[in-house]
């Protein structure tokens, strides 16, 4: 509940923000009750309730007032940080645009009619029975210079009409009508744009304002199903569904739930200012790194509204991700962000989406070697130049020893390297040294090297195995990025035996291998 | 004070049998000591302490006697390392050292003043000073010609039991062999992972099961040392609960685990003794001040940083080690340039015939020292009085053939320190 009604999420990142939040929140909130809705809650309800009467006049003036101060906030702080100001969209602004809108046209419509000797007579035509002939002149010269109505040709200042004007508004107009002076925002408005009033009453500028401030309230209902402009609602769900804090376990793992969250998002952008590898993002520039974005994109992922080329996009961000949880944690709405990346992730993998490292997998290392020795040199490894694959200097050191296999944490947790993994560390060294790179492209022991440098650190020789590892899945990254391989195009092994058809280029054929003695 | 302010007594530079003995024993006398050093002859070693064994390397002959090998040795190669030190000082420094491994866990058998005879992997007998605990069963199984069991593994290269049974079958008749699936595994196997997954006393009794009906008529058995990598006592002593039979290991073929657990036991041991490893960094040049502090850059080149010590002990062993580089036109020493005794020739490095029986004249090579172990320049005067070295850098013998590598590299070491004690005490 404290998540929820005092905004306490927003305030684990910056006070800023929580103030900002707030002051939206209620304002919004108070406007809503005792302006938007109060034919439905004020009136009946709160009995002796009139908009125009104090205290929910002067009351409107604040929540507007709040509202607006947060509107501002809201755009100050967007303007001001550079990398939140680059990944706002058109949507970002325009929920601040019309929130804003909304309050502006609001006091400028309340403005306009203070000042707006048309309104006066229509309320005087309805209400106002005059006796004599002096008492209309003495209303408009009490109310021009007690309440700011601007006639023209201005209102007398006779001070026995003004006198006369108070006894004739206190028995005809207080019962509706406290002084304008409460709304105290809209009257120094009013004061504000006086130099302008001759137009803005002759123009009848407050019914325009009163057009535009119901055509923003109406387009703000209207968007409310729409990303962003639910956020309000849906974040509040969410929070509730999770049961408020982030490290409680979410009760399900539903597509109900990973909805609500994806709603949830109100594109504070705070997860991607603390993203962990937003400085991947700053280097490649795929916007799916940072989680905002992503987030974006999985919605669209979901509802399969993807083009392959934005789903490439995606599924790269989704790789770089290292599930480290800052957004998670960061998350003023709650979303458990971690978990939507984990089902992603997961459903990428299934529609073979996840990048090379699927791929590769797809067929055996002795298919691949034949796919991708076929191709050649991709302009990525021309540019290049000779690598440390490449290169006679770089092992000729090697003894064999297997040191580094020795010390590899991934053989290590492998049952069977020669079927896990395909080939070790020092057997890919011994195919370098024989000039079979592109035998080495595409074996398991390369994709799955965590590249901890156990190897290079161990290594009596000095040479650079991890190095040289990280260098092979470059390569083979960059051929199949450039043939656009997403799949095996050869029919996968029938063997499914992997190990079967790595024998031959393991070439140490030793007795100790495979049947039992 | 950061390690890089600190002014430490004593810079060790290496890693291997050398240059840990040194660290201990200066590091038991008060000293301050950095170490610096990679992977090298140690990670490698069958863990067996070699003393002296073979002489004449030409003949092949093995020695019961390392001292008295110690003195034919010396009698014909008068350079040798082993003359210079004396028996007393020799025998010390091996206890000091055995004694700080059974301190660590590590505890070592053997006979004061005979070599044993112990199984190789290849099958062989060769002879050694001393020997891990949980190797020495296999010494009394091999004296006796008791029944035996030799166990290997699918998958685990280089060990083969029936290799061992072959070789051995004309002597030792009620030796046999067992090839079982290693606990958990299939396909290739490395010691350092097997060793892991012994450390579970779970895959202890898996292992046990697997082999319980063919150990049933033997009274040994051997294994090869995979059984534990941090008190591998501990998984031998389980396995012998398990089995009922005593139980055995014999070291794999290089790198072998024993080499693994010897550093790891100093990589335990020597920190508590506030030892500062600078640890896989290698020393990349020396500088000497008029004061005659050591200033050293050490890392890799690109990511280097200084270090200052009072003295330096060289211990970077030979070419393996790169102790010694081997350039086409002559072989040096890299770090300071300490002039090396070698064949004339390159030619002259290798003897025609690669298994000559002889040896090659390039493992005789190495520097050359006075009895303070400190090296000495090209026209015999010390190079530099606070620098001494230790271990397989010096000239006059070839440990390989000699069997003689940790047993020099341990008394080297300790004489080199002792040196600087009694200075540092003047
Ligand atoms: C396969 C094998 C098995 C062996 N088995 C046995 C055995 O069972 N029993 C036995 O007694 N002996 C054995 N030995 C021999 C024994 O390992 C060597 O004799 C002994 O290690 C020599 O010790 P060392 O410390 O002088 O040199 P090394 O062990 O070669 O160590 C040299 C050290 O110096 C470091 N170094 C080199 N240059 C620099 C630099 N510039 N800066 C910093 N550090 C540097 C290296 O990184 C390394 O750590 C074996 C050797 C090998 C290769």
């Amino acid at each position: 509940m404290a998540d929820i009604l005092l905004l306490r999420r927003t305030a684990r990142t910056s006070w800023y923000r929580w103030a900002m939040h707030t002051l939206i929140f209620i304002g919004f909130t108070g406007l809503l009750v005792f302006h938007a809705l109060d034919d439905i809650i004020s009136y009946p309800f709160i009995s002796g309730y009139e908009s125009t009467l104090d205290p929910w006049q002067w009351l409107r003036n604040l929540f507007g007032g709040m509202a607006l101060a947060g509107v501002c906030l809201a755009v100050a702080r967007r303007l001001g940080n550079r990398q939140l100001k680059a990944i706002s969209r058109p949507q970002d602004w325009l929920l601040l645009g019309i929130v804003g809108g909304i309050m502006l046209s609001g006091f400028l419509l309340e403005a306009t009619k203070i000042i707006s000797p048309n309104v006066f007579d229509r309320m005087t035509e309805s209400y106002f029975l005059p006796e004599e002939e002096t008492d209309v002149p003495a209303l408009q010269a009490y109310w021009s210079a007690r309440n700011g109505v601007i006639f023209s040709p201005p209102a007398s200042t006779d001070a026995d009409l003004v006198a006369k004007g108070e006894e004739l508004s206190a028995n005809n107009c207080n019962y509706c009508h406290s002084d304008t002076a409460s709304a105290f925002l809209s009257r120094a408005l009013s004061t504000a744009i006086s130099p302008a009033a001759q137009t803005l009453n002759t123009t009848h500028a407050d019914e325009y304002f009163w057009y535009l401030h119901i055509v923003l309230a109406l387009l703000a209902l209207a968007l409310m199903p729409y990303g962003k402009f639910l956020h309000p609602v849906a974040t509040p769900a969410n929070l509730a569904a999770r049961g408020g804090s982030h490290t409680a376990t979410p009760p399900l793992a539903s597509a109900a739930a990973r909805k609500l969250g994806l709603e949830a998002c109100t594109r504070c952008g705070e997860c991607s200012l603390h993203c962990s590898v937003a400085p991947a993002h700053a280097a490649i520039g795929n916007a799916n790194i940072l989680p905002s974005e992503k987030l974006v994109s999985l919605r669209k992922y979901a509802d399969d509204g993807l083009s392959d080329h934005d789903a490439d996009a995606f599924a790269e961000g989704s790789r770089i991700c290292t599930e480290c949880l800052r957004c998670t944690e960061i998350c003023p709405s709650g979303i458990n962000l971690q978990e939507l990346w984990l089902s992603s992730k997961e459903s990428l993998k299934q529609r073979e989406l996840d990048g090379p490292n699927t791929t590769i997998r797809q067929c055996n290392a002795l298919q691949w070697a034949e796919v991708l020795s076929a191709q050649g040199k991709s302009r990525f490894e021309q540019i290049k130049g000779n690598g440390l694959a490449d290169k006679a200097e770089s092992f000729w050191g090697c003894v064999q020893c297997t040191t580094c296999t020795s010390v590899c944490p991934v053989v290590a947790v492998s049952e069977a390297p020669a079927k896990d993994l395909d080939l070790t560390p020092q057997q890919i060294m011994n195919l370098l040294r024989m000039g079979l790179k592109d035998q080495t492209l595409a074996a398991r022991m390369v994709w799955s090297c965590t590249t901890c440098y156990k190897c290079q650190e161990h290594c009596p020789q000095n040479i650079q195995v991890a190095d040289i590892l990280f260098e092979l899945r470059q390569i083979a990254t960059e051929r199949l990025k450039e043939r656009k391989l997403t799949a095996c195009p050869l029919p996968a092994a029938t063997s499914g035996r992997f190990s079967d058809t790595t024998r031959d280029i393991q070439g140490q054929g030793s007795d100790s291998e495979g049947g039992k003695a | 004070m950061n390690r890089y302010d600190t002014i430490y007594d004593v810079m060790v530079i290496g890693a291997g049998f050398a240059g840990m003995a040194a660290t201990l024993f200066a590091a038991e006398r008060g000293l301050k000591v950095a170490q610096t050093g990679a992977t090298g002859g140690i990670d490698f070693s069958t863990g067996f302490l070699d003393l002296m064994a073979v002489h004449p390397v030409a003949e092949g002959r093995y020695w019961d006697s390392p001292w008295d090998a110690i003195d034919a040795v010396i009698a014909e190669h008068p350079g040798h390392p082993y003359a210079r030190l004396g028996k007393d000082r020799i025998r010390t420094a091996m206890n000091d050292f055995t004694s700080f491994l059974q301190s660590q866990k590590l505890e070592y058998m053997g006979h004061e003043d005979r070599n044993t005879p112990i199984l190789t992997p290849a099958g062989t007998v060769k002879r050694t000073y001393r020997i891990p605990r949980t190797a020495w069963k296999g010494t009394e199984a091999l004296r006796d010609k008791a029944p035996t069991l030799i166990v290997d593994f699918n998958g685990l290269k280089g060990f083969s039991g029936r290799q061992i049974v072959e070789m051995q079958h004309k002597e030792w008749p009620r030796l046999k062999a067992v090839r079982v699936d290693f606990p958990g595994s299939f396909g290739e196997l490395y010691p350092e992972h097997m060793a892991w997954t012994l450390s579970s006393p779970d895959r202890c009794k898996e292992l046990a099961d697997s082999i319980a009906e063919h150990a049933k008529d033997v009274e040994y058995i051997g294994f090869p040392a995979v059984l534990g990598l941090n008190d591998p006592v501990r998984t031998v002593t389980l396995l012998e609960e398990l089995t009922g039979k005593h139980v055995f290991e014999i070291p794999t073929l290089p790198p072998s685990i024993t080499g693994p657990r010897l550093r790891a036991t100093f990589d335990r041991g020597l920190a508590p003794k506030g030892v500062c490893t600078f640890s896989q960094k290698m020393v990349l040049e020396a500088r000497r001040d008029e004061d005659g502090l050591f200033s050293f850059l050490i890392g890799v080149p690109g990511d280097a940083r200084t270090v200052r010590a009072k003295n330096a002990i060289l211990a970077s062993g030979r070419f393996f080690g790169k102790g010694l580089r081997a350039e086409r036109t002559g072989v040096v020493e890299p770090v300071f340039g300490i002039p090396v005794t070698q064949p004339e020739q390159r030619a002259d490095w290798h003897h025609p015939h690669f298994f000559d029986k002889q040896g090659h004249a390039i493992n005789m090579s190495g520097i050359e020292v006075n009895d303070s172990q400190q090296p000495l320049d090209a026209a015999g005067k010390v190079l530099h009085d606070n620098l001494y070295a230790a271990g397989a850098i010096q000239a006059h013998h070839d440990w390989m053939r000699m069997k003689c590598g940790a047993g020099i590299a341990i008394a080297t070491a300790y004489r080199a320190v002792e040196v600087i004690t009694e200075k540092n005490g003047e």
